[in-house]
């Protein structure tokens, strides 16, 4: 009888319970399944950015953000004083965030390890840490804005900006995944529950074409060409010739990465790629190759230089007004005479001087992996005038982008390749390596017009009309460029943009820079601006990668 | 018979009870392994970028400018640029 008893009390309980667990589990489920069902995301770490020679540029570091539960808070003010003095913040800073009425409070984030650690030691049961990742640059801006920044969209989520980190964004961001697992009371998985696990797939590492020794000397003497020019901003490229890798893009001003939200965003700008300006006479030398390519002339052809001439309305004279006589071509470009690149663009014809700007890629994208490119502009052919096929041919009246100008500059020595600048040599995620390899947009030059041109730019340098401190007994070829800046529709006389285009060794060239200064102020000449400054850069290039001297 | 069944039932009862246990224990064991060693790879991984950063740090030209700072070696050994180096040839 006891034994019924016992068994008949143990089935209600058992009935209870099976009625119980109904009523949880099916009429009245809980519908917020974190009760008991745990899901974490899990963050990909952002792919990390190296130099050629594999040198970090861009990683990543531990960080946290700072949160405080007010609901806790006994004494406001101990607690501001505190945070205060370990984040060395103003305490009115601080306050305004602290809003009392909330559960949950972001006071500050990206802070350091050893930051968390010092408030950790306050025992503070208020505040709490969330963990994240930050970028952290070694170089500190070295190459702002071939970088970019991380910042973040509308939704709080990570988005690259500008440069690579935004023109890379989707291979470095990575795909998050997560991590599902049915948990006890005390938060420990319950082996037996629902334990799903998507493993989040990391950001791509970028490999990068720069060389950050190039990088760093560029900076450094753009910095010291900048202070002694008295110049406003400037930009010095270096690139392989032959596959328009680029070994170093420096423009200043540039911005501390870390802290770019501190910067106006003009200062985000990148000069090499997005701003147009009119190139100079460092354009000549593509006009000169269009007419030897195009048989038009010879190097040794001559021209009569005898005074300023007319085209229309307009008079065109050389930068000094003095005129030699008879000249070659060769000549014309030594001392780059706006009258014998006139007479060099009759020769050519109009069709012929337009088919080459569109062959030489301007008014289009250069395809640059970077982000913020602007395409310059062409006007159409058919709002073209006279006085605009004149001084297309000493590069006024045309608008490009320096990336442009060095590119279509490169195709000209490196035996006629318009090639395709890029930054990124390689892509490297977990399984796979994507190597990016140079690419040839299309042939404007044969190689024996590449050959007699570069021989005409290394005569340039040896007998142009300024004498520089060259490093002696290397062959260099290059072109100076003055462009006054149109205001309004005019050009103002005291406001250049000086630059200098050159490359060696002349014969195989190892490297190219063009360095373009804007409106410096103790010369308004390239030839003693700009110039200078290409051949201090090259004496460290030429001493860097070893070259030995051939003259 | 009957005593036979009710022992039998009784033993079956305390075994199952006693798997039971065990299962439970040692599934509890397990949770604070996994537990423990997610917060192992958690604090790995923390010091994994921490150690990275450092490497970077003492690669970095900004590292070699502030040691060549320090051991005065911009301040006495200004470079020199050897301008014609084919007289190093010439024999």
């Amino acid at each position: 009888m006891k034994i019924k008893l016992i068994f008949l009390i143990f089935i209600a309980f058992y009935v209870a319970l099976v009625v119980r667990l109904f009523f949880l589990q099916v009429l009245y489920s809980p519908s917020n399944k974190s009760v008991y069902l745990k899901t974490n995301k899990l963050n990909p770490i952002r792919g990390r950015i190296y130099d050629q020679k594999d040198q970090s540029l861009v990683l990543n570091q531990n960080s946290y953000q700072l949160y405080v539960e007010p609901k806790k808070v006994k004494d406001k003010d101990k607690l501001l004083h505190l945070l205060s003095e370990s984040l060395k913040v103003e305490e009115a800073s601080i306050s305004p965030k602290l809003d009392m009425s909330k559960d949950w409070v972001a006071i500050a984030s990206g802070l350091t390890q050893e930051q968390k650690e010092k408030l950790d030691k306050l025992n503070l049961k208020e505040i709490g840490f969330d963990y994240q990742t930050k970028r952290f640059y070694p170089e500190a801006s070295l190459s702002a804005h071939i970088l970019g920044f991380l910042g973040k969209d509308s939704e709080g989520e990570d988005v690259g900006y500008l440069g690579l980190e935004g023109f890379y964004n989707r291979d470095l961001r990575g795909l998050p995944g997560f991590v599902e697992t049915e948990r006890d009371i005390a938060g420990r998985p319950i082996l037996i529950g629902v334990q799903q696990r998507v493993e989040a797939e990391n950001g791509r590492d970028l490999i990068l074409t720069i060389d950050k020794n190039i990088q760093e000397i560029s900076k450094r003497r753009l910095l010291e060409g900048l202070e002694k020019y008295k110049a406003k901003k400037g930009c010095i490229i270096t690139a392989d010739p032959k596959t328009m890798a680029i070994l170093s893009l420096v423009c200043l001003p540039d911005y501390d990465l870390e802290k770019y939200y501190l910067f106006n965003e003009n200062f985000y700008k990148n000069l090499a790629i997005s701003d147009l300006y009119e190139p100079g006479s460092v354009f000549k030398p593509l006009i000169v190759a269009a007419a030897l390519e195009e048989k038009k002339i010879k190097p040794s052809d001559t021209f009569n230089e005898t005074g300023q001439i007319s085209v229309g309305e307009y008079n065109i004279k050389t930068w000094n007004d003095k005129y030699e006589g008879k000249i070659s071509m060769t000549r014309i470009l030594e001392k780059s005479s706006n009258v014998g690149m006139v007479y060099i663009g009759e020769k050519l014809g109009n069709k012929k001087i337009y088919n080459y700007l569109e062959k030489y890629g301007f008014g289009q994208n250069t395809g640059i992996d970077l982000e913020g490119e602007a395409s310059g502009y062409l006007k159409p052919q058919n709002n073209w005038y006279p006085i605009d096929y004149a001084t297309v041919t000493f590069g006024q009246g045309i608008a490009v982008t320096p990336i442009q100008m060095i590119r279509a500059f490169a195709s000209i020595i490196n035996g006629g390749d318009l090639m395709k600048p890029y930054i990124v040599q390689k892509i490297v995620s977990n399984n796979k390596t994507t190597e990016i390899k140079p690419k040839v947009e299309r042939k404007i030059i044969s190689r024996s017009t590449s050959d007699i041109i570069r021989k005409m730019l290394v005569s340039t340098v040896e007998n142009a009309e300024a004498k520089w401190d060259r490093p002696k007994g290397f062959s260099i070829g290059g072109k100076t460029g003055t462009a006054q800046v149109p205001i309004k529709g005019f050009y103002d006389a005291s406001k250049t943009i000086a630059s200098f285009i050159g490359f060696a060794p002349a014969s195989d060239p190892k490297f190219l820079t063009f360095v373009v200064i804007y409106e410096p102020q103790t010369s308004i000449w390239g030839s003693e601006t700009a110039a200078p400054l290409f051949f201090e850069i090259a004496k460290d290039l030429i001493v860097y990668y070893n070259i030995s001297p051939t003259q | 018979m009957k005593n036979i069944f009710i022992k039998t039932t009784g033993l079956i009862m305390t075994g199952l009870i006693i798997a039971n246990l065990f299962v439970v224990i040692s599934g509890i064991v397990i949770s604070d392994e996994i537990n423990n060693f997610e917060k192992k790879t958690d604090s790995l991984h923390k010091v994994n970028l921490t150690l990275e950063k450092e490497v970077a740090n003492l690669g970095s030209l900004k590292f070699a400018q502030e040691q060549a700072k320090e051991f005065g070696f911009t301040n006495s050994t200004a470079p020199q640029y050897i301008d014609q180096l084919k007289y190093a040839y010439v024999k």
